[in-house]
């Protein structure tokens, strides 16, 4: 551990030349290790009791696939959040009972946000979901649908006993949040596999050079560009690669009819939710958990701006930008090579400029990006539930 | 019991008053991709919902507030942006087609202001910003400036009878706006896209402070710096009004519209 300790601080002192004559500064060496380790160590969400339950999990992902959730009994969580598509479907906007104005997210990685959906209208993950099971224009079903299949198939009550210790509440609004707690239990089980970045950045770490060589030259440049003149690291942050803040990237946000507020709808509608972790169905008694629910506050500027994504598996998960707007990674990153700062305020998102990207550069930028897929998927393969037994 | 009663009856008041009161939004842009989207008609239609008394109004290019003007004229309040297109918020100051463009504009249409423009620092004092100073004070025009306080300093230098509106108050502190405003007594200020001085319908002390020190000398005001953001005119009224509701009413009446309506409201006329 110690030398481990003495290489990487030799590193960030004198940079690294990593591979094939590409020399990586301290600077860079430190930027690029934030983006790491992977995958994070699972952290149980103390909003939600069952978070890393095995039975809640269970349940969760036998809900998950349950079409019976929604109203006409055809749609399920996965129909939009689709495993073999990178957990999203593929879509400009999402395709419920009807199309919605926004892009379906993957719920690979979820559990490392801080807050859920586009607007961020959700602070926790089990609060996420269930909007889309209430969702008239989504899945449609209610509170009393879904409480009547917990209550009303024995796989279910079964399952959800041995979850939360107690038969489904005869409040309908209690098992639907039980419901929602189960999924989100098994969300978080939803974690991409290791990428050539992670191989990368753990090879920069241990100051092996000759496994750092082996990331493709041109991700490499991406990566460089992508720490220091473009600076997407400012909201591409962390081993996620997101702040899990909201930013009005110039992406127009007219809708059918009208505006999509973003943010700015996303904090109203959190505030007005008996589902939000200032609610009584908020496991975490010390409070602790609803501290930044109660102090968010809603601003001008929230008009308009959108959640930072993740950008693990971002090559699997076009169409991008929360509309689904931009066919490609290249056309994501021609816009922000373009960027249209009349578009911004003056005063608003002062780290956005233009990056005027030669081809080369964009070109590397997007082999950056497509080295963040998963080699292979660290999740294993579905196996057929047992019967629950009491 | 009577005591509570008496709370309520006010609080009822209160929200009654703030409900009606106007509004005169110091800060909109209407720029062609605004009026691409959202036809003239449509944009006053808008601006009528949100209960408008008056709205200060710049485009880039200029035919975009002439539009609405034309449409609308006893609401909307023209002011010429050193802007022909979107795209030029960083390099009007060196750009020499400029002035004639003014001068060309002033000639043809009635404005009551120059701007809003972005100024920043020793730019201020470049050969274009100052025919700009110029052409404010030979028609008796507002400028409107985004601009840090040492380019207001020295617009003031230039002219010290020019009649500034500072746009956003310079997004500086409560404090150093009340230094200016005390300093510069042709200084007024909008508010727009700033929310600290209401955030949840309440005046922290430091802008309250401010407000009753100077309540001549403040507006809101909404910002559509983009198409979108015409849509957030109605909310942004409404949003005033709340935070307007925590002051005194003749304070909250003067910020709201009268002290635009006092500066702007007969500019037109002369």
């Amino acid at each position: 551990m110690i030398a481990r300790t003495a290489v990487l601080a030799l590193l960030l002192a004198t940079g690294v030349a990593a591979a094939q004559g590409l020399d990586w500064s301290a600077d860079e060496v430190r930027a690029v290790l934030r983006h790491g380790p992977w995958p994070p160590p699972m952290r149980p969400d103390p909003s939600n009791r069952v978070s890393g339950k095995r039975d809640a999990i269970a349940l969760g992902e036998k809900l998950f696939f349950e079409p019976r959730l929604s109203r006409d009994g055809r749609l399920l969580c996965a129909s939009c959040h689709v495993p073999y598509r990178g957990w999203q479907d593929g879509r400009a906007r999402a395709l419920g009972l009807a199309e919605v104005d926004r892009n379906t997210p993957s719920v690979l990685n979820v559990r490392m946000q801080r807050w859920f959906g586009w607007d961020g209208a959700g602070d926790s993950l089990w609060a996420q979901s269930l909007r889309p099971i209430l969702d008239a224009r989504e899945m449609g079903a209610s509170a009393a649908q879904a409480a009547a299949l917990v209550r009303g198939d024995a796989e279910y009550g079964c399952r959800y006993r041995r979850s939360f210790g107690m038969a489904p509440e005869a409040d309908d609004e209690a098992v639907l949040v039980g419901v929602a707690k189960a999924l989100a239990a098994f969300q978080e089980t939803l974690v991409s596999g290791r990428s050539a970045f992670d191989d990368f950045r753990d090879a920069l770490a241990r100051g092996d050079a000759a496994a750092a060589a082996r990331y493709p030259r041109a991700a490499q440049r991406g990566l460089r560009l992508f720490v220091g003149k473009g600076a997407c690291n400012a909201c591409h942050l962390g081993p996620a690669f997101s702040n899990g803040e909201f930013h009005d990237t110039g992406v127009p946000f007219f809708i059918r009819g009208g505006v999509d507020p973003g943010r700015h709808g996303g904090i109203r509608r959190l505030q007005a939710s008996a589902y939000n972790l200032l609610g009584r169905y908020n496991d975490d008694r010390s409070g602790a958990a609803a501290t930044r629910t109660r102090h968010v506050a809603l601003e001008h500027r929230n008009f308009g701006e959108f959640k930072v994504p993740g950008l693990r598996n971002a090559a699997l998960t076009a169409p991008y930008m929360h509309n689904g707007s931009l066919a490609t990674l290249a056309d994501v990153v021609r816009h922000y090579s373009e960027l249209d700062v009349e578009r911004l305020h003056a005063d608003g998102e002062a780290i956005l400029k233009p990056l005027r990207l030669t081809p080369q550069d964009s070109a590397d930028l997007v082999a950056f990006l497509e080295s963040l897929t998963e080699r292979e998927s660290a999740l294993g393969e579905r196996q057929a539930a047992l019967p629950c037994s009491p | 019991m009577r005591a509570a009663a008496l709370l309520i009856a006010l609080t009822v008041l209160g929200t009654a008053r703030a409900a009606e009161l106007p509004v005169f939004d110091a800060h909109v842009h209407y720029s062609h991709d605004a009026w691409e989207s959202l036809p003239p008609k449509e944009a006053i239609v808008l601006l009528r919902k949100a209960g408008l008394k008056r709205a200060l109004v710049s485009s880039s290019g200029d035919d975009g507030q002439q539009r609405l003007y034309a449409e609308a004229p006893e609401l909307v309040l023209p002011s010429l942006r050193p802007y022909r297109s979107r795209g030029e918020i960083s390099t009007w100051v060196r750009d020499d087609s400029v002035p004639s463009y003014l001068e060309e504009r002033l000639k043809k249409f009635r404005y009551v202001a120059l701007g809003e423009f972005h100024l920043y620092g020793a730019d201020a004092d470049l050969a274009v910003p100052r025919r700009l100073v110029q052409l404010a004070k030979q028609h008796a025009l507002f400028l409107h400036a985004h601009s840090d306080i040492d380019a207001v300093e020295r617009i003031f230098r230039q002219d010290p009878g020019a009649r500034v509106l500072w746009a956003h108050a310079g997004f500086e502190r409560p404090e150093k706006v009340r230094e200016m405003l005390r300093k510069h007594r042709n200084l007024w200020c909008d508010l727009a896209f700033r929310s600290e001085h209401g955030s949840g319908g309440k005046v922290p002390a430091e802008w309250r402070a401010a407000f009753l020190e100077f309540p001549d000398r403040f507006m809101v005001g909404t910002d559509t710096f983009t198409p979108e953001r015409w849509h957030y005119i109605v909310e942004h009224a409404q949003w005033s009004r709340q935070w307007l509701a925590d002051l005194p009413a003749e304070v909250a009446e003067r910020i709201a519209w009268k002290n635009g309506e006092t500066l702007f409201g007969s500019l037109l006329r002369r």
